[in-house]
C-alpha cells in the first residue's frame, strides 16, 4: 500500500508557476518594503541596517498626521457618498428593470474600468475648470461661476470616477439576490416602500453594501491621480506623499514607512468591515 | 462462461474518514454480463471506477489475468467505459470522437478512420460522423459513446448507468442493442445500475451492494427467488415479506407464527432454524394466487381488495389482511377479469409452501440501522 | 398609486444622471479631441484632426506604443499561463493549504497600486532588474495572473469531470488529456484572458510609472503630458487608448460567450 501520488510531477508542474511567481514578484517586493522602512539613507544611498529612526522621524512629523488624517477623511467621505449616490440606483436595477436591461446596464458600468482614469481625470480637469464646461453649462443658468478645481469637492467627484460604477454594480448584484418573497411579504404587512427598504432590503443586501463601501474606501485611500490632479495636491494626501519622497530622491525607507502604515490601516479596515458584514449582530 | 478475468480481494475504498466500499472480494468471469446494482451511495460506481484505475484502492488487490494491476494508471488499462453523463467530447465531431482512443494509441490516421467507420455503421450512426455532439439525441449520443468505447476492440467494457438519461422505449432498445453487441463480442461487460429492470433483463450475474458492502452474488433467479438477506429481498421485486417466529418443525416443514396466523414453509436439512427463531418469510408477488372462495391450500388468507396498478399488461394487485397488512399479488392482467374486482371485495389469498423462502432475521444491529 | 409611478419615474431619471455622470467623461474626451480650441470650453471650436496629427507625429508617442504593445502581450502571454495553471490546479485538486493558496493567486488586485509600485520598485532595484522594460511585464504579470485565473476557472467551472477521465480511460496519460480535452475545452476562455489582461496591462499606469525608467507606456506617456499645461493631445491618445481597450474587451466578451451555449455534452 503505496500512496500513488508521491511525486507527481504532473501536479506540480500546475502548481508551481504561480507559487513561484506571487512569492518572488508579490510577496517578496512586500516584504522587503516593509523591511524597507527599517533601512537608512546616507550620502544619498540606501543602506540596510535596522533601525527605528524612519518611523520616529515620519510619526513625529505633524506634516504626516495631517495627511493621515486627510487621506482616512477624504476615504471615509468618497464612501458614503458612494454608497448613497449609488443605493438609489442601484435599487432601481434591482427592482425596478428585467434582467435583460440590468445585465445591459452592468456591462455598460464595466465599460469605464476599460478607459483610461487619467483620460477621465483630465475630462474632468476640463469640465470643473473655472472656464470649464460646468461653469459654462452653470452660466447659462445664471449661476456661477464656482470655483471646482483644487477643492475637496474636486477630488470626491475624481474617487466618485473611480468608484461609483462598481459600488453601483456590486449593491445591485446584491439586492438582485434578495428573495422577492421577502419584499412582498413586508408589503403585505402594510409596510411602506420606505419601511421596507430599511427593514428588509438594507439588511438583506448587507453584505453587498459593506463590501461596496469597502471597496470604495480602498480604491479611495490608495488613489494618487485625483487628490493631485482634482485636489490640487495641497495638504497632500499619503499617497501624493509617497509618490513624491519616492520621486524626489532616495527617501525611500520614509516612503515605506508611509506604504507600510496604509496598509496596516487597511488592513484593519478590510478585517472589521468583512466582520462585520458577516456578523448578523454587532452589539 | 470463461475463467475469473477480474479478481478483487478484501478490496476497500475511503475517502478520507468516509467509506464507500468496505473490504470485498468478487470475481469477475471472463465474457459474462456482470450487473452491479444497489442504491445511490452503494460504492457500486466506486467499484466501477477502481476497475478503471479512476480511484486507487485504499486496501486489498485488484488482479486482472492473475496479474496485480493496483498501481497501473487509468490510461494504462484497456477498461474503456461508459460515462452516466457519456462525457463526449463536445468541441469534436461523432467521428473524432469515436477515434479518440485510436489516436492516443497511435494508430495511423488512415487505418483510424477506417475503424472508426466500421463501428459507427455496426451501431448504425455511420450519416452522423460528421456531426456535432450538441445536434444528436440521446439515443444517438448513447451509440456514439459506445463506438467510442469499443472501437479499441478492449476485453472488457464497463457501463456506469448508461441508460438513466434516456426515456423508458428508448432503454428497452438500447437494452437490445447491448445484449446483442455483448454476446457477439463476447467481451465481459461490466454493468453498474439502480434500475432492477436493466440488471435482470440484460445480466448473467448480478451482484448486490448496500452501504459499501456486498449483499449478494448470483445469478437474476437466485437473487429474484433465494435472496440471503432481508436487504436483497426488498431491494428486488415486488416481494411480500411477512416476519415471524418460527413455532415448530417436522419432516422439513416449518410453521410459523406471523400477524397473519400460521405460514408453513418448507425448510431444508442443513436449515439451522429452530422453533423459537425470528424470521422472514419472503413470498414473491407472482407466486400467490387468489380465489373467490376458500382453498385448500398450505397457506389461505382472507385479504380484501384494495387497488391495483399497471405496468404494461402486468397487474400488481394491492390486498389488506384481517391483520391490517397489505400483500401485493403480481398477475397477467388478462388472469384478473374473472375475478371481477371492486374496492374492498373480500377475497382469498393462497400459495403453496415450497413458494415462500424462510430468511433468518437478522438482528437491527446487522442490519447496521 | 400616484406616488408609486411618481417614485419609479424619479428612480429612472436619477439611474439616467448616474450614468450621465459615469459617461459625460468619456464623451467629453472624445468630442474635445476633434475641437480646435486649446484649452477645451463651450461653444465647441470648429473641428479638426490637428490633436491626432500631432500625436501621430510624435516619435515619441510610437515609441510609447511599442513599449505598451510589447508589455501588454508579453505579460498577457505570462499572466494567462500562470493563470491557467492556478485554475487547474484549483479545478482538479484538493490539498493542504489550498486557501492560502489561492489567496496568495488572487490577492494582488486588492492592494492598491500606489503601494505595490513602491514595493516592486524596491525590490527591482535591489535584485537588479528595474528600470528596464521587462520589469513593466514583470509586474504586470503579477497584477494581471489573477484576473486570467478568474475567467479561465469559470470555464472550467462548467467542465464535466467526466471528460478529463474518460480521455484517460480511452488511454490518453495526464499530459495528453491535457493537450486533447483540457485545453481545447478551456481554448476560448484562455483567448478571452489573453485579451482581458493585455487591456488591464494597457491601462495600467501606475506601477508602470515607477519601475519603468525610462521607458515610458502610453498611460505613462499620459500622465507626464498631464502633469504639464492642459494639453487636448490627451484627448487624442486616450480616444485611442479607448478604441485599444474596448476593442480588446469585446473580443473577449464574445469568445467567451459564444461557445458557452454548446459546452455539455
Amino acid at each position: 500500500m503505496k500512496p500513488r501520488h508521491n511525486m507527481d510531477i504532473y501536479a506540480l508542474t500546475w502548481r508551481l508557476p504561480v507559487l513561484v511567481w506571487q512569492t518572488l514578484f508579490f510577496i517578496a517586493p512586500l516584504v522587503f518594503m516593509i523591511a524597507m522602512s527599517f533601512f537608512l539613507v546616507k550620502n544619498y544611498r540606501m543602506v540596510e541596517a535596522f533601525e527605528l529612526v524612519n518611523w520616529m522621524k515620519m510619526f513625529s512629523r505633524d506634516y504626516f498626521w495631517d495627511s493621515y488624517v486627510l487621506s482616512l477623511g477624504l476615504a471615509a467621505l468618497a464612501t458614503i457618498c458612494a454608497t448613497a449616490l449609488a443605493f438609489p440606483a442601484s435599487y432601481a436595477l434591482a427592482f425596478m428593470v428585467s434582467d435583460n436591461i440590468r445585465r445591459w446596464a452592468i456591462f455598460f458600468l464595466i465599460i469605464p474600468y476599460f478607459t483610461s482614469y487619467l483620460v477621465r481625470i483630465f475630462s474632468w480637469y476640463v469640465l470643473l475648470a473655472e472656464a470649464g464646461i460646468a461653469n459654462g453649462v452653470l452660466g447659462y443658468l445664471g449661476l456661477g461661476p464656482f470655483t471646482m478645481l483644487n477643492t475637496a469637492f474636486a477630488t470626491i467627484v475624481g474617487y466618485m470616477a473611480l468608484t461609483l460604477p462598481l459600488v453601483v454594480i456590486l449593491q445591485t448584484l446584491s439586492m438582485a439576490n434578495i428573495d422577492r418573497s421577502l419584499i412582498e411579504a413586508a408589503h403585505n404587512l402594510g409596510a411602506g416602500r420606505l419601511r421596507t427598504i430599511v427593514s428588509v432590503v438594507v439588511p438583506a443586501g448587507k453584505v453587498g453594501l459593506i463590501v461596496g463601501a469597502l471597496f470604495c474606501f480602498i480604491l479611495s485611500f490608495g488613489d494618487f491621480v485625483s487628490p493631485y490632479y482634482l485636489g490640487g495636491s495641497k495638504p497632500p494626501t499619503l499617497t501624493i506623499l509617497i509618490t513624491d519622497t519616492t520621486k524626489s530622491g532616495q527617501q525611500w525607507p520614509r516612503a515605506a514607512v508611509v506604504a507600510v502604515t496604509m496598509m496596516a490601516t487597511l488592513m484593519v479596515i478590510a478585517y472589521s468591515a468583512i466582520r462585520y458584514a458577516y456578523n448578523r449582530r454587532q452589539p | 462462461m470463461g475463467a475469473a478475468q477480474f479478481v478483487l480481494e478484501n478490496v476497500a475504498k475511503r475517502f478520507g474518514n468516509q467509506v464507500a466500499v468496505n473490504p470485498m472480494n468478487l470475481e469477475i468471469r471472463s465474457g459474462e454480463f456482470l450487473a452491479i446494482m444497489g442504491p445511490s451511495g452503494c460504492g457500486k460506481t466506486t467499484t466501477l471506477r477502481m476497475l478503471a484505475g479512476l480511484e486507487a484502492p485504499s486496501e486489498g488487490e485488484i488482479r486482472l489475468n492473475g496479474v496485480r494491476i493496483n498501481e497501473f494508471k487509468p490510461h494504462e488499462r484497456e477498461t474503456p467505459m461508459v460515462w452516466q453523463s457519456l462525457a463526449l467530447f463536445p468541441f469534436l465531431n461523432v467521428r473524432e470522437n469515436v477515434e479518440f482512443g485510436l489516436k492516443m494509441r497511435g494508430v495511423p490516421k488512415a487505418e483510424r478512420a477506417e475503424r472508426a467507420h466500421r463501428w459507427l455503421q455496426r451501431l448504425e450512426i455511420d450519416q452522423f460522423a460528421e456531426r456535432d455532439i450538441g445536434n444528436l439525441s440521446g439515443g444517438q449520443r448513447q451509440r456514439v459513446a459506445l463506438a467510442r468505447a469499443l472501437v479499441t476492440e478492449p476485453p472488457v467494457l464497463l457501463l456506469d448507468e448508461p441508460l438513466s438519461a434516456l426515456d423508458a422505449n428508448l432503454v428497452v432498445r438500447m437494452q437490445t442493442v447491448l445484449i446483442r453487441l455483448q454476446k457477439e463480442l463476447g467481451i465481459t461487460f461490466v454493468y453498474v445500475t439502480h434500475s432492477q429492470s436493466e440488471a435482470f433483463a440484460m445480466a448473467d450475474r448480478i451482484v448486490i451492494m448496500n452501504e459499501g458492502s456486498v449483499e449478494q452474488v448470483g445469478t437474476p433467479r437466485e437473487i429474484y427467488r433465494a435472496p440471503t438477506n432481508r436487504f436483497v429481498a426488498e431491494f428486488v421485486g415486488t416481494n411480500n415479506i411477512i416476519e415471524g417466529t418460527v413455532s415448530s418443525r417436522k419432516a422439513g416443514m416449518l410453521e410459523c407464527d406471523t400477524a397473519l396466523g400460521c405460514i408453513r414453509t418448507l425448510c431444508g436439512e442443513n436449515n439451522p432454524i429452530h422453533p423459537g427463531n425470528r424470521v422472514d418469510l419472503v413470498i414473491g408477488a407472482d407466486l400467490i394466487e387468489v380465489s373467490a372462495e376458500p382453498i385448500w391450500s398450505d397457506n389461505c388468507f382472507p385479504a380484501a381488495f384494495i387497488g391495483e396498478e399497471f405496468v404494461g399488461s402486468v397487474a400488481t394487485l394491492h390486498f389488506e389482511t384481517e391483520s391490517g397488512d397489505e400483500i401485493r399479488v403480481q398477475k397477467q392482467q388478462r388472469e384478473t377479469e374473472s375475478l371481477e374486482l371492486a374496492h374492498g371485495k373480500p377475497l382469498y389469498l393462497h400459495w403453496d409452501a415450497d413458494t415462500v423462502y424462510c430468511l433468518a432475521s437478522r438482528t437491527s444491529d446487522e442490519r447496521g440501522e | 398609486m400616484r406616488r408609486d409611478r411618481l417614485v419609479t419615474w424619479l428612480l429612472r431619471i436619477y439611474l439616467a444622471l448616474i450614468f450621465l455622470f459615469v459617461f459625460v467623461p468619456i464623451a467629453t474626451s472624445m468630442v474635445f479631441s476633434f475641437n480646435s480650441d486649446r484649452f477645451p470650453s463651450l461653444p465647441l471650436g470648429g473641428f479638426t484632426w490637428h490633436w491626432y496629427d500631432m500625436v501621430y507625429k510624435d516619435p515619441d508617442t510610437w515609441e510609447a506604443i511599442r513599449t505598451s504593445l510589447l508589455v501588454a502581450l508579453t505579460s498577457s502571454v505570462l499572466a494567462t499561463f500562470i493563470g491557467f495553471c492556478t485554475a487547474y490546479t484549483d479545478f482538479r485538486y484538493r490539498f493542504r493549504f489550498k486557501g492560502a493558496y489561492l489567496a496568495l493567486a488572487l490577492l494582488p488586485p486588492t492592494i492598491p497600486l500606489i503601494i505595490l509600485a513602491l514595493a516592486m520598485l524596491a525590490w527591482f532595484s535591489k535584485i537588479g532588474i528595474s528600470g528596464r522594460v521587462g520589469s513593466i511585464i514583470v509586474a504586470h504579470t503579477v497584477l494581471c495572473a489573477p484576473f486570467a485565473m478568474a475567467v479561465i476557472r469559470l470555464r472550467l467551472q462548467q467542465m464535466d469531470r467526466d471528460l478529463e477521465s474518460a480521455a484517460w480511460n480511452l488511454g490518453a496519460n495526464e499530459l495528453a488529456a491535457m493537450r486533447h480535452v483540457v485545453i481545447p475545452f478551456t481554448l476560448p476562455s484562455i483567448i478571452s484572458a489573453l485579451c482581458l489582461t493585455m487591456a488591464v496591462s494597457f491601462d495600467e499606469f501606475m506601477i508602470a510609472w515607477f519601475v519603468s525608467g525610462l521607458n515610458k507606456t502610453v498611460p505613462v506617456m499620459i500622465l507626464e503630458i498631464l502633469q504639464g499645461n492642459v494639453d487636448p493631445r490627451i484627448n487624442a491618445i486616450g480616444s485611442f487608448v479607448f478604441a485599444v481597450t474596448v476593442t480588446l474587451v469585446v473580443v473577449a466578451q464574445l469568445l467567451f460567450s459564444a461557445k458557452t451555449t454548446t459546452t455539455r455534452s
